[in-house]
């Protein structure tokens, strides 16, 4: 019997599997939209917009990795920095992600998780933020490339999917502070904000031992707005090709090249990253009226991506003055071997400090360098998966030993622990041993840190605004 | 042509999201209409100017005193139609009070 089943998934899969990624992410997205109730033509729209994503962006992948790696090859050579690995930034790596059907199956996975916590009534939190499944199935795919299996992957991932969706309902009065508007559905399931009660660590520390340091505080849109364009993708991209060719040693034409190539790329990667978004629009509008209309009146909040706070002048402001950190960093880290490019310009890094400083740009800038090497550590030690995966949907990507990756993608300790797991569940008793502290330990920051904003929204509800009695201290003793 | 910016964070979803929504509505609801959008960071007085309408997501900081009409385009990120109706109807008021064509 089962040998039959495998005969006939075969004879039925294999020739679709042989397809590439684009032609099955075409079918795949196709028929689960159509599933959810999409209409068919709809659907299929959106499965042609994935299939043209993936083709774009592994076009771009191959222009990018060309033109850089021979330069990257002479700018190690020439400094003797092993920074190889080229930083494609986000949405490269949301792309290949999207690429592989198993982010459908954690997608369902994980709008089930959401499910129950309303029905349960643990989240008062609908996440409609669909495309940013890929986040989540990042980590998964990374514990599984480094060992684990989909059973332990999917555990993990429903672990920190459980985390993130209590984590949007404790940021929600936040996230109504900072818009200055408290009449507003609006909080984010984003895997950003996970980095929250680390850096809420750092920040009590600065409230015990640096106080004054907030009064030196200046004006982000004064900054930005001095900065302009140079803080621009295209800008970032030139500088950086400029950069990488000079200490290369590439002849003056070459340098240029460089530059506008980077340049190029930068914008190039965002516009096609809409593309695929717009891919996912219909089976992300079929999810939500699916849930809607089971969970009706249910839901007070709904988790959206994070840019709804993306005009905080703070958020740019922090990423303009972290970038050249960064590259500062990332020179001198030992272990790290990206060298920032794609990924300069942290939106992955900024909001959650946004969110826990509550806009004190210094300490969000201060905090962000010192967090900035886990991102460059969690990107170094990605880079292989990143690159094995990249190879799927560009086969032509250039040359042996070029590895690709991220410097700021989000959930650096989520990958931290994929790939404790990963690697432990492939027989290294050490490994496992680090997982099973590293999950304890952040399990345990994670409560303090829930603590420390329960007492924050009761702070809010004392000075008179709307705060769900679910995010506030239960004891009145304690709230004091 | 009626010019709106819409922006977000990166200038790929949200505001993406926004430019479809609003172009389709005020399609069917009559309007010649245009949406861009853009990295909020990118948002400027220059680039403002050349808009009518600026459908911010939320509050916006900027060093100026937007000179145009900016309208909450928020809700339309919920996904639900009966949320998303009041965005369009201010979209319209402002079309209609200032005669954009």
């Amino acid at each position: 019997m089962l040998d039959f089943l495998i005969h006939w998934s075969n004879v039925i899969f294999k020739p679709i599997i042989d397809l590439g990624a684009a032609p099955i992410m075409l079918i795949v997205l196709t028929l689960i939209a159509w599933a959810v109730g999409v209409n068919f033509f709809h659907a299929l729209e959106g499965g042609i917009k994935l299939a043209i994503a993936l083709t774009g962006i592994s076009s771009i992948i191959n222009l990018l990795t060309n033109a850089f790696q021979p330069a990257v090859v002479a700018f190690v050579k020439a400094t003797g920095l092993h920074l190889g690995t080229t930083d494609l930034g986000w949405a490269p790596l949301a792309t290949i992600t999207w690429g592989s059907p198993y982010t459908l199956f954690f997608l369902l996975i994980i709008v089930i998780v959401n499910i129950i916590m309303l029905t349960l009534k643990v989240t008062d939190t609908l996440d409609v933020d669909i495309f940013d499944i890929w986040h989540l199935s990042f980590t998964a795919l990374l514990a599984i490339y480094f060992g684990a299996n989909l059973l332990t992957a999917s555990i993990l991932i429903i672990f920190i999917g459980v985390l993130k969706i209590i984590n949007s309902d404790l940021m929600k009065p936040t996230f109504n502070d900072l818009l200055d508007n408290w009449d507003n559905p609006m909080t984010s399931t984003h895997l950003n904000y996970m980095m929250n009660p680390i850096i809420m660590v750092f920040n009590k520390i600065f409230d015990v031992v640096f106080p004054w340091l907030d009064k030196y505080d200046f004006d982000a849109a004064k900054l930005n707005e001095k900065i302009g364009f140079w803080g621009s993708r295209f800008a970032i991209g030139v500088y950086l090709g400029i950069f990488i060719g000079l200490l290369g040693r590439q002849p003056i034409g070459n340098i240029f090249t460089l530059a506008f190539t980077a340049a190029t790329c930068l914008e190039l990667f965002s516009i096609i990253g809409s593309w695929f978004i717009a891919s996912v629009e219909p089976l992300s509008q079929g999810i939500t009226d699916f849930a809607t209309k089971h969970l009706n009146g249910r839901v007070f909040n709904i988790g959206l991506d994070w840019p709804f706070i993306a005009g905080r002048a703070e958020v740019w402001a922090a990423c303009n003055v972290m970038a050249p950190i960064m590259l500062l960093e990332a020179l001198v880290l030992p272990g790290n071997t990206i060298l920032p490019l794609g990924g300069i310009i942290g939106m992955g890094v900024a909001p959650a400090l946004l969110i826990v400083t509550r806009g004190r740009l210094l300490r969000m800038i201060i905090i962000g360098a010192i967090e900035l090497p886990l991102f460059l550590w969690a990107g170094t030690l990605s880079a292989p998966f990143v690159t094995k995966t990249a190879l799927k949907i560009a086969p032509k990507m250039v040359p042996a030993h070029a590895l690709i990756s991220s410097s700021t993608k989000e959930g650096p300790i989520e990958q931290f622990l994929a790939i404790l797991l990963g690697k432990g569940q492939a027989g290294d008793m050490k490994m496992l041993m680090f997982f099973a502290l590293a999950i304890v330990a952040y399990t345990l920051v994670f409560l303090w840190y829930r603590h420390e904003m329960l007492k924050r929204n009761t702070e809010y509800a004392k000075q008179g605004f709307k705060v769900n009695p679910d995010v506030m201290l239960k004891d009145k003793a304690a709230a004091k | 042509m009626i010019k709106i910016l819409a922006a977000c964070g990166a200038g790929v979803n949200s505001s993406h999201q926004i430019k479809d929504a609003l172009e389709k509505e005020m399609k069917s609801r009559g309007y010649d209409v245009h949406c861009d959008a853009v990295m909020v960071k990118d948002v400027n007085e220059e680039l403002l100017s050349n808009y009518d309408i600026y459908a911010q997501i939320a509050k916006t900081d900027m060093s100026f005193t937007p000179k145009i009409p900016v309208v909450d385009a928020g809700a339309i990120l919920y996904r639900m139609p009966a949320m998303a109706k009041p965005v369009y109807d201010n979209v319209e008021k402002v079309i209609k009070e200032k005669g954009l064509k």
